[in-house]
């Protein structure tokens, strides 16, 4: 494994790290009302729905020409990476709310209570669906990031080890504490995430269109200091404009 | 619930969606420059104009908040 995986490896855990501690948190509202056994069989056949995705995908990328691929994951990284920079730097500067994993615990029971209660019949199975959806939407972001950041260099396997670290780390600390990790400073490594993807969206785009960025590799740490310096100071100015 | 994936990769790629089609926009200049022109003004555009769709993009929206 070279050192050009170190950053795929690490994007692809801190990103599926956030996404893992969304989904947890709605599986562990379904525990809460009907137990773990429909939270389980949601989670796995999801588990299995991602898994066909990605077998049913894989072997299409492979046949995509490398400039393509790189320009259209490029492209794809860009707006996903910039769209989490400007939600972290919205949520630091205070203009939007912050995301409250146990404030989400509280209404999805709510919801999914009320909804279990209206239905006599197939109560587990509704809360199996909730857990499924869950895992589906949040892992469907996790497939995406796996791919993205793994696709354009061959990185697929560091990518998809990293994403699988994150979910082992995830599953096991919710399993023990049966919580939502509500202490993991969800924002910063989302804005830390949105930083390193959006460098990514940027570098391969460019690369894809034929661009070689000066220093090679070493351009990533370039751009990404210059997007993280960009957002930072943002969110300051954006601060001192909501509070005056 | 094919809906809810809909709404997902919608959201996941274009969440706000002006900023996306400005993104977008820097992109489709920076092709022709970079072919046109010359790869390493591409890239540069690309560079700088992302930064200005990203920051422009937080602006406004404190600013609507404001």
């Amino acid at each position: 494994m070279t050192a050009a995986a170190l950053p795929a490896i690490l994007s692809a855990f801190l990103a599926s790290f956030v996404e893992v501690v969304e989904a947890l948190t709605v599986v562990l509202a379904v525990v809460s009302l009907r137990g773990w056994r429909p939270a389980i069989a949601g989670t796995f056949a999801s588990l299995a729905t991602l898994a066909a995705i990605v077998l049913a995908l894989g072997p299409l990328l492979s046949r995509v020409p490398l400039g393509a691929l790189q320009v259209t994951i490029g492209v794809l990284l860009l707006l996903f990476g910039l769209g989490w920079l400007r939600k972290a730097s919205l949520r630091a500067a205070g203009v939007i709310a912050l995301h409250d994993e146990d404030a989400i615990l509280a209404s999805t029971t709510a919801e999914l209570g009320a909804e279990v209660a209206s239905r006599k019949t197939s109560q587990d199975w509704i809360a199996g669906m909730t857990a499924y959806n869950a895992v589906l939407l949040e892992g469907l972001e996790v497939v995406f990031i796996v791919i993205a950041v793994g696709a354009g260099r061959g990185l697929l396997l560091p990518a998809g080890i990293g994403a699988a670290g994150a979910c082992v780390v995830v599953l096991t600390l919710g399993a023990i504490l049966q919580k939502p990790l509500s202490r993991v400073p969800q924002n910063t490594l989302k804005f830390i995430v949105g930083v390193m993807l959006s460098t990514f969206g940027v570098f391969w785009t460019g690369e894809g269109l034929g661009v070689t960025w000066p220093g090679g590799d070493l351009a990533l740490l370039a751009i990404g200091l210059l997007f993280l310096g960009a957002a930072v100071a943002t969110s300051v100015a954006a601060r001192r404009m909501a509070t005056v | 619930m094919i809906r809810d994936v809909v709404l997902e990769l919608y959201s996941m790629f274009a969440g706000d969606s002006r900023m996306s089609l400005s993104a977008l926009a820097v992109v489709g200049v920076s092709a022709v420059v970079a072919l046109g022109v010359s790869p390493m003004a591409g890239g540069a555009f690309l560079l700088v104009g992302s930064l200005v769709v990203l920051v422009t993009s937080i602006l406004t929206a404190a600013r609507g908040k404001n």
